[in-house]
């Protein structure tokens, strides 16, 4: 049997991956897509709620619009990220965050 | 259709947008110098539109998702008027660097377009789209310049943990929404009040929801982007980043915070408390040894983020009377008024301070404090807005910087944060150092060459209007408070 519990311990544990990815990782594609993993612990989390929530049936369904909002607002985020990075790509031929650091303190 | 008229302000926005958009394809290159004044005097019509024909109105929109009341009303206005004076700031680095400036001033449209929403948003969804359509157009603002690699990293910076900062935020959202039911301020207010225990989850919920607000609004823990992204970002767009964005997350967060969150800030006084003391202290410790001039301003803007939160955790004073911990809200639009007039003249004197610099340094390129020597030879009237704007920001009287922070921190002693409002004064006293070691600069220390500054006729007016309005709002300030307190009213009768 599925309850509340699982969803929140799954969405736990995908937010906790993906922010140690984001700390981690030094490839800036890597940082965006442990971002997409955040975002989809997000997901989750509300997915579930919304199941078990008791409530109104338009108050339920107000997570799936969450959701919904939450998908779209993350694809073009990652877009415009990607075109950015690919700025930075072609004037400084690396993605490592490492590597940027002109301006610092 | 009735609805359809309170949104009327944001349709006529929206269009502008697309309009300068597809005007930008069809003129031919040597008339793309009125797009810019296209934009400011369509601004400027929607600004008196909404001032003549909305004022005083009050409604909700869609079951709550949007309020128009004093308070939305108040700063939709400032802010349609605020986007102008970006674009009228920008004319000059556009024409200089950019061959296209029909996406730059679009997506400035664009940012205006996401601020209204946000004054006015009663709901989080609703927030947060908003939140998301101005960081979006900001991502791309910053890194506009895309042949420079400054921009470039600044732009890359500011939207990994800009996009870190949204998902934390969502986060939250997500426990609110699973915890208490709604995403509606109000309704949450409701709930919050019925129960009488604290779910630790619920908690975690607001503390995400803090965390990621406080990134947007570069409060310290959270602050590290900010002085890079503002160095590396075009000037005018930095001013956008310290001014307009600081200002529309601020409105949101004092409407949630008022009409949703009030029955828990005794639980989260003490996080915002010390957020508070930290944002002041180390924004303005970290200023001390900058030696260029938009990051020590991005500083300074941070200390400035400190005593608004500082105003945020004013917005209730607990006293321990018999054992129990009571709140009480009665000086609430005391400290709402407070916030917002600090809002107000931080923004007009950051704005100002912004603009000048990026005159004065159009010439040589790297913005070194030490390149300002000789400027008030170069050219007195930049040189005297400029030390005005610090001034304010300083706090000094005459200038609207001090009746603003007096008021605020009135407030908050009012409220009972003596001792964080003691912070806060010993915070400004530092930021008059590294201020004054600026103003050294410009005006006594000599330089051997001799650069003249021109002036555009535009950033003069834009210059003009925003000394004029850090003096009358210093010496006069009644007018705008009128104002300010008929939208903290709005505000606060909702409970």
């Amino acid at each position: 049997m599925i309850e509340l519990t699982h969803f929140q311990v799954l969405s736990g544990l995908l937010f906790a991956i993906g922010l140690y990815g984001v700390l981690a990782r030094r490839n800036a594609i890597l940082v965006l897509m442990s971002i997409e993993l955040m975002l989809n612990a997000v997901n989750i989390n509300l997915i579930g709620y919304s199941i078990f929530m008791n409530a109104s049936e338009s108050h339920r369904a107000l997570g799936h619009v969450l959701i919904i909002f939450v998908i779209t607002i993350a694809a073009a985020e990652l877009a415009l990220a990607i075109a950015i990075i690919l700025r930075l790509y072609r004037n400084k031929s690396s993605i490592n965050t490492d590597d940027i650091n002109i301006m610092r303190w | 259709m009735n609805n359809l008229s309170f949104l009327l302000p944001e349709i006529l926005v929206v269009i502008l947008g697309f309009g300068v958009l597809t005007i930008d394809f069809f003129i031919p290159k040597n008339k793309k110098w009125s797009l810019p004044y296209i934009a400011i005097l369509a601004l400027t019509g929607i600004f008196i539109f909404n001032l003549i024909f909305l004022w005083g109105k009050s409604d909700e929109l869609y079951g709550g998702i949007l309020r128009i009341d004093g308070y939305s009303l108040f700063f939709k206005s400032a802010f349609l008027i605020l986007g102008a004076a970006l674009i009228a700031s920008s004319v000059d680095y556009v024409n200089k660097n950019l061959s296209n400036p029909g996406e730059y001033y679009a997506i400035l449209i664009f940012t205006v377009l996401a601020m209204m929403l946000l004054s006015s948003s009663g709901e989080l969804l609703t927030a947060y789209i908003a939140v998301e359509t101005l960081s979006f157009g900001l991502y791309v603002l910053v890194a506009f310049d895309r042949y420079n690699i400054k921009s470039n990293e600044a732009g890359t910076k500011y939207i990994i943990l800009g996009a870190l900062s949204s998902a934390i935020l969502l986060f939250g959202i997500s426990q609110i929404y699973g915890l208490l039911g709604t995403t509606q301020f109000n309704e949450m207010a409701e709930v919050l009040r019925s129960n009488n225990s604290i779910n630790p989850g619920l908690l975690l919920g607001f503390l995400f929801l803090i965390a990621g607000l406080g990134f947007k609004v570069a409060s310290v823990p959270f602050h590290m982007w900010a002085p890079d992204v503002y160095e590396g970002a075009p000037t005018p767009i930095t001013a956008h980043l310290a001014v307009g964005s600081k200002a529309a997350i601020f409105v949101l967060i004092i409407r949630f915070f008022v009409t949703g969150m009030m029955p828990l800030m005794i639980d989260l006084q003490i996080i915002l408390v010390i957020i508070a003391a930290l944002t002041m202290t180390v924004g303005n410790l970290m200023a001390l040894v900058q030696t260029n001039i938009k990051r020590l301003l991005a500083y300074s803007s941070i200390g400035h983020a400190g005593y608004l939160i500082l105003g945020l955790a004013a917005l209730v004073s607990i006293n321990q009377e018999g054992g129990m911990t009571l709140a009480f809200i009665s000086n609430t639009n005391l400290v709402v008024n407070g916030i917002i007039l600090h809002t107000i003249a931080y923004g007009i004197s950051n704005l100002a301070a912004f603009l000048s610099i990026s005159i004065i340094y159009k010439k040589t390129g790297n913005e070194n404090i030490k390149d300002l020597a000789g400027a008030s030879k170069a050219s007195p009237f930049l040189s005297m807005v400029f030390a005005a704007s610090i001034f304010s920001l300083a706090g000094l009287p005459i200038f609207a910087g001090f009746i603003s922070k007096f008021y605020l921190f009135t407030a908050a002693s009012v409220q009972g944060l003596i001792w964080l409002v003691a912070i806060a004064i010993f915070a400004s006293l530092m930021s008059l150092y590294y201020y004054l070691k600026v103003l050294k600069y410009m005006y006594i220390e000599k330089s051997e060459i001799d650069n003249k500054i021109d002036l555009s006729p535009i950033a003069f007016v834009v210059l003009s209007i925003l000394f004029i309005a850090m003096i009358f709002i210093g010496i006069y300030p009644s007018p705008l408070m009128d104002a300010i307190q008929h939208a903290t009213y709005a505000l606060t009768m909702v409970n």
